[in-house]
């Protein structure tokens, strides 16, 4: 069933791209009615999926960054008013559900109870994380549509794409989101392993707490710039990029040090 | 008297194909004069008119016979070219009839005859012509701009003709709005005070955006735009510290070479700590130093970028014509058939009633003269009556339906009334 309710969200997802992407190709606009709707109908499938998983490995932490990548784009289709978000967000969750699917819903070998603090734990991280990933793919649309106007190139990127301004508006909306909730999410973890038998409940390993930590001084670091260094722009969009790279890059660091392919690290 | 039987629907104009602008602009007509125009025009016979009169068309909508009141309009733009080297209004103007008159209001609203191909002023000005003229519009030309407004709105709905920016003024626009997004509330300094100037800079502040100075070399027409704009009006030495905190700047002078330079706004900008700021170039030659371009934050756009981006939206608009041209001919149709069938249906009935009446009256005298008449006979003289009216109706009816068919229902309509003393519909 949760395998079944994923291939479902993972068809309406790839749809959703088609749909978003067909500008691109020549084909025209969609409707904005239906590039709405599907993401909209692939998160009800997901999230049925997401009740229904213990949230723990791999395939349920991809799936469940997924998930928050797609109610992101909802809503900064709403604040943009366009779909230039989606031209990432969308093929994104594709790939993540897919890789979700592929890597095993089933969760690893040492589950913990599913109870509100990890739940909570795992939730507010996963979604500090896509905010993250958010305000990435508002900087990388901002500095995209930056060189197509400094440069004066009036094509496709000029037409779809959002304005600058609220592109940069949605990459400091999304990190001011973001720390909150990767903060919140880290604090949950260590309550959790306080409350529970002194530890986590099941293995933690010293990855996970590196690559916690420094995911969140990383983007401590980019909302301090854009807060209190007043940075914006193209600087502001450089940063984020960075600190994301950043994080990924130490992610894959860690997963080669310690290869594990049923833990999220 | 005019012939009500010959009257139909005609435009009569003049436009941007078929005139100059220094021709056009004798012939534009301001709301106060358009009463006074139109009512020598119906003095002259025509039944309605409406007048529009924008920059770059002039026309007179009518229900008219073909010859006193056309006389009258071209005498009307006539007089205006008093003094000028032209061989007359005619020479610049035309005259669409019935069904192609009403296909040329629609495709008028619709933007499809603008100069700007697909811009929606003109629906405004349609609306505005329609009102002004509202008192001597008359029935069929009520109906007739109503259906135009209802035109104009479908096809901007439902076809992408008004979408993108197709001027250079409203292509800057939007760019700017492509980098600040919603432009309300901005600020924008306008250098030069000529009538481009005076055009994008009121293309701006229709968005929204606060015209806060204007500078010129003279500063009279500075201070004109900046009164109807809500500005202050500057030299232009005073205007470069500005470039600290405007948003846009909109450069139109007449200077033969590069007014902005870096020496006079570079350090200026530098205060900006990395704020956008989005400069319009629109004068030939240029006003602004290209090496101001250098600078990070500053997007600099010339006419020939601005005339690019326009260029797109209108090759993207003339996909959408024939899409439009749909729209128009289906609702030109839907019209005609109005037009056509208007009132002849009610007005035949009536007539029908009113000749039983006359019918039965003198059937009912010549029988009381004949005397006694066997039953027979006086079914034979009733038969004949009935059959001699209805040999004399036959014709107007088949006349009256086949002119209404070709829309010329109304004029016939208005004469079979007058002609058989029947009161007008409302």
């Amino acid at each position: 069933m949760i395998v079944t309710l994923h291939l479902v969200a993972l068809t309406l997802y790839a749809l959703a791209t088609a749909l978003v992407l067909a500008p691109f190709m020549g084909l025209g606009s969609p409707s904005r009615a239906l590039a709405i709707a599907l993401p909209c109908a692939g998160a009800a499938a997901h999230v049925v999926a997401l009740a229904q998983l213990t949230l723990v490995g791999l395939g349920p932490a991809l799936s469940m960054l997924a998930f928050c990548l797609v109610l992101l784009q909802l809503a900064s289709e709403r604040l943009l008013r366009g779909s230039a978000v989606s031209f990432f967000t969308s093929p994104l969750a594709t790939g993540l559900v897919g890789l979700a699917v592929l890597s095993g819903l089933a969760p690893g070998t040492d589950v913990p109870a599913r109870n509100t603090w990890l739940v909570l734990h795992i939730a507010l991280s996963v979604l500090g994380l896509a905010l993250m990933a958010l305000a990435f793919i508002a900087a990388a649309l901002y500095l995209l549509q930056f060189r197509e106007l400094k440069a004066r190139r009036f094509g496709q990127i000029f037409q779809l794409f959002p304005p600058l301004e609220r592109l940069d508006q949605l990459n400091r909306i999304a990190l001011v989101a973001g720390f909150p909730s990767l903060t919140l999410g880290l604090l949950l973890a260590v309550g959790y392993g306080t409350r529970f038998s002194g530890g986590m409940g099941f293995h933690v390993a010293k990855a996970q707490i590196v690559w916690g930590l420094f995911t969140w001084v990383v983007l401590g670091w980019a909302v301090w710039v854009r807060l209190v260094r007043h940075w914006g722009g193209r600087r502001a969009a450089l940063a984020s990029i960075a600190g994301f790279s950043a994080v990924l890059l130490v992610y894959v660091a860690l997963k080669l040090v310690q290869p594990g392919a049923e833990r999220f690290l | 008297m005019t012939d009500p039987i010959a009257m139909s629907i005609k435009v009569l104009g003049v436009n941007h194909r078929t005139a100059p602008l220094d021709v056009r602009e004798r012939f534009t007509h301001g709301a106060h004069e358009v009463p006074g125009a139109l009512a020598r025009v119906i003095a002259a016979g025509a039944s309605g008119g409406v007048l529009l009169s924008t920059c770059n068309r002039t026309e007179f909508y009518l229900v008219s016979d073909d010859e006193p009141a056309l006389e009258t309009v071209w005498s009307l733009l006539g007089e205006r070219l008093a003094g000028a080297p032209s061989g007359g209004a005619r020479e610049y103007g035309y005259i669409v009839r019935d069904r192609d008159a009403v296909r040329h209001l629609y495709r008028v609203s619709s933007g499809l005859d603008s100069m700007i191909l697909g811009e929606s002023q003109i629906q405004g000005q349609v609306r505005d012509a329609w009102e002004a003229s509202r008192a001597q519009a008359g029935p069929v030309l009520h109906r007739l701009f109503q259906t135009a407004l209802h035109v104009g709105s479908r096809v901007r709905t439902e076809t992408g003709l008004g979408m993108g920016t197709a001027s250079a003024a409203s292509a800057g626009v939007a760019v700017a709005g492509k980098i600040f997004g919603d432009l309300a509330g901005r600020h924008a300094l306008i250098l030069g005070a000529g009538d481009m100037a005076e055009l994008a800079a009121t293309c701006l502040s229709d968005q929204g955006v606060q015209i806060t100075l204007v500078a010129n070399r003279t500063q009279e027409r500075a201070r004109a735009i900046a009164e109807r704009l809500g500005g202050r009006a500057v030299s232009l030495e005073e205007a470069w510290t500005h470039f600290a905190s405007t948003d846009i700047a909109l450069c139109s002078t007449a200077a033969p070479h590069a007014v902005v330079t870096w020496e006079r706004v570079g350090p200026v900008i530098a205060q900006r700590r990395g704020r956008p700021l989005c400069i319009l170039d629109l004068a030939v030659p240029r006003d602004v130093d290209p090496a101001i371009a250098q600078i990070e934050n500053v997007f600099l756009y010339d006419v020939d970028d601005l005339q690019t981006v326009a260029a797109q939206a209108t090759a993207r608009r003339r996909d959408e014509i024939p899409a439009a041209e749909r729209i128009v001919e289906e609702e030109t149709n839907l019209f005609w058939a109005w037009y056509g069938g208007l009132g002849v249906v009610p007005t035949i009935k009536e007539l029908r009633e009113r000749m039983e009446q006359v019918r039965a009256a003198e059937l009912e005298r010549a029988l009381r003269q004949l005397g006694a008449l066997s039953a027979e006979d006086r079914a034979r003289v009733e038969q004949f009556s009935q059959s001699l009216m209805n040999k004399f109706l036959h014709q107007p009816t088949i006349a009256l339906k086949a002119a209404a068919e070709e829309g010329r229902g109304y004029g016939l309509l208005e004469a079979l009334r007058r002609l058989f003393g029947m009161e007008s519909p409302e």
